[in-house]
């Protein structure tokens, strides 16, 4: 009973996280109007770049704009995830990650909790963006798809906040996650986030099997435009399950250590 | 009220067996019954640095307090207070020797020892600019892992206690820098820790606001808690301590 009740408290410290930065967020009153419109911006940029490729560029099922589409709502998801570690080195500069240090919940679970906020406002946000690219752009979705899509998306996003957990252990333990932009760009390249991976020469494909982008972008263009998926969904959606099941302990055990580094070093509020 | 018992250059301390279990880390923390409260510093040793750089800052330094104890720490700019704070804190790990709360350390009984220390750092750090008062206290009981109700009760009390009840839906950011205080210092007691560890917490705060907190530590230790209060020595304090030291050359001493 107490392990449960132990259980609820951490789930609604996990809560109170995200109502936090949903706080903070809403107090910046322009910023979601400010957000759709740089979306309906890129998605207009893309409108016309589409224009200039080829109508089957991508296959006999999707357009390019199709395909780029839910690439780059994918992307979106990616991209908040990935701000993890400047969301955490803001809290060092303003020495609010100093009280998560010290709280029962602690830096690591307290970490965790920071990426929630954003990825689930981008899985939602992303959401938006498709239904903008259906009714300004006549993006034929498939609407019978888009529970399953949420899940993949939910999915992703785990294994996604779980790569980010990995930059801010390096940011805990050398005070850089430099190679969380380069991360960002070379799962893009790779996973064919702008077009297929086909295009690349076989080592390039090779990576795009190995990393949590591709199985979610291609089964969010199965799911929601019909495309065809390029391996069996369900063996793409049991290896979505896998990066997100392993990622996340490897990456809060690594962050365990970075932060048991740091303060050997005393260099843990450091920025 | 107990007396804060200080082991400085060598000197002993008199506890009973559960010091003696404290005191060596070989015979490890956990031996000592739950029921000990008490917040020990095990001949803690910290430096910075590398190399020819390597300073020392605190050197097997020992130190106790019981609970219901105030101890005051001074010192010079630089000499260390808040490298024991965060040692005491569980932030920063010593070099050498150990910090327990009683059987609880740091690392190794995370939950049970934060539940247990409240801390306040020096400056004026450690706050969202856009939350209101009531937001953060709100956050913080809830990575505090407090009961919902429990959490309603002590952000009530916390907000009357540090007279900050008219000013709960204000963001941090208009704040005076006095109220700001206020608040650093009501995060630190709100989840009614057993030991409160304050670095420099007069920073900025009124004549009202010297009383709130010396009526926050009166409470503390009515409740047979503890406090740890680091600041330059030569000030005012609004709390009578048990024992007063300074910190000097990484040891303490009688001031």
């Amino acid at each position: 009973m107490a392990g449960v009740s132990l259980l609820g408290r951490y789930l609604l410290a996990l809560l109170a996280t995200v109502k936090r930065d949903a706080r903070i967020y809403a107090t910046y009153r322009f910023r979601l109007a400010s957000q759709l419109l740089g979306t309906l911006l890129t998605l207009t940029i893309f409108f016309f770049v589409a224009k200039l490729v080829r109508h089957d560029a991508v296959g006999d099922h999707a357009s390019y704009y199709e395909f780029v589409v839910v690439g780059l709502l994918t992307m979106t998801i990616l991209q908040e995830a990935m701000m993890l570690s400047q969301l955490v080195r803001m809290e060092l500069f303003a020495g609010t990650f100093e009280r998560v240090l010290v709280s029962p919940l602690g830096p690591v679970a307290g970490a965790i909790a920071m990426a929630l906020f954003p990825v689930a406002f981008a899985v939602l946000f992303s959401g938006v963006m498709l239904a903008l690219a259906a009714g300004v752009y006549g993006v034929p979705v498939n609407l019978a798809g888009v529970p399953l899509a949420l899940v993949v998306a939910a999915l992703g996003a785990l294994a996604f906040a779980a790569i980010a957990v990995l930059f801010v252990a390096a940011l805990i333990a050398f005070k850089s996650s430099i190679g969380a932009t380069w991360a960002l760009a070379g799962l893009g390249l790779t996973a064919g986030v702008y077009f297929p991976t086909r295009l690349f020469p076989g080592w390039i494909r090779w990576i795009s099997q190995v990393q949590p982008l591709t199985p979610t972008v291609d089964l969010l263009r199965h799911l929601l435009l019909r495309a065809p998926s390029a391996q069996p969904v369900s063996l793409e959606l049991v290896k979505l399950a896998g990066f997100a099941i392993v990622l996340m302990p490897l990456a809060a055990t690594l962050l365990r250590g970075a932060v048991a580094l740091s303060q050997r070093h005393g260099t843990i509020i450091e920025y | 009220m107990h007396r804060a018992a200080v082991r400085a250059e060598g000197a002993a301390s008199v506890q009973a067996a559960c010091d003696e279990g404290a005191t060596g880390r070989r015979r490890g923390s956990r031996s000592c019954p739950e029921q000990d409260q008490t917040l020990r510093f095990h001949e803690v040793s910290r430096s910075f640095g590398r190399g020819s750089r390597r300073r020392a800052v605190l050197c097997g330094l020992s130190l106790e307090l019981p609970p219901g104890s105030a101890v005051y720490i001074g010192g010079s700019n630089g000499a260390g207070k808040t490298t024991l704070l965060r040692i005491a804190a569980g932030m920063l790990a010593p070099d050498e020797g150990e910090v327990t709360l009683g059987p609880l350390h740091p690392r190794r009984d995370w939950l049970r020892f934060h539940q247990r220390i409240g801390f306040a750092s020096a400056g004026d750090r450690g706050l969202y600019a856009r939350l209101s008062v009531r937001a953060h206290l709100d956050f913080w009981t809830a990575i505090a892992l407090m009961s919902a109700r429990e959490r309603a009760r002590a952000i009530r009390a916390a907000l009357i206690g540090f007279g900050l009840a008219h000013l709960a839906d204000r963001r941090a950011d208009r704040l005076s820098q006095g109220q700001r205080q206020r608040l650093r210092l009501a995060l630190a007691f709100v989840h009614k820790p057993q030991v409160v560890l304050l670095d420099e917490p007069r920073n900025s705060l009124d004549e009202d606001g010297l009383a709130m907190l010396g009526a926050a530590v009166g409470e503390l230790l009515s409740r047979s808690g503890a406090v740890l209060w680091c600041a330059p020595l030569g000030e005012r304090q609004p709390v009578d301590f048990d024992r007063t030291l300074r910190l000097e050359d990484g040891r303490l001493w009688p001031a």
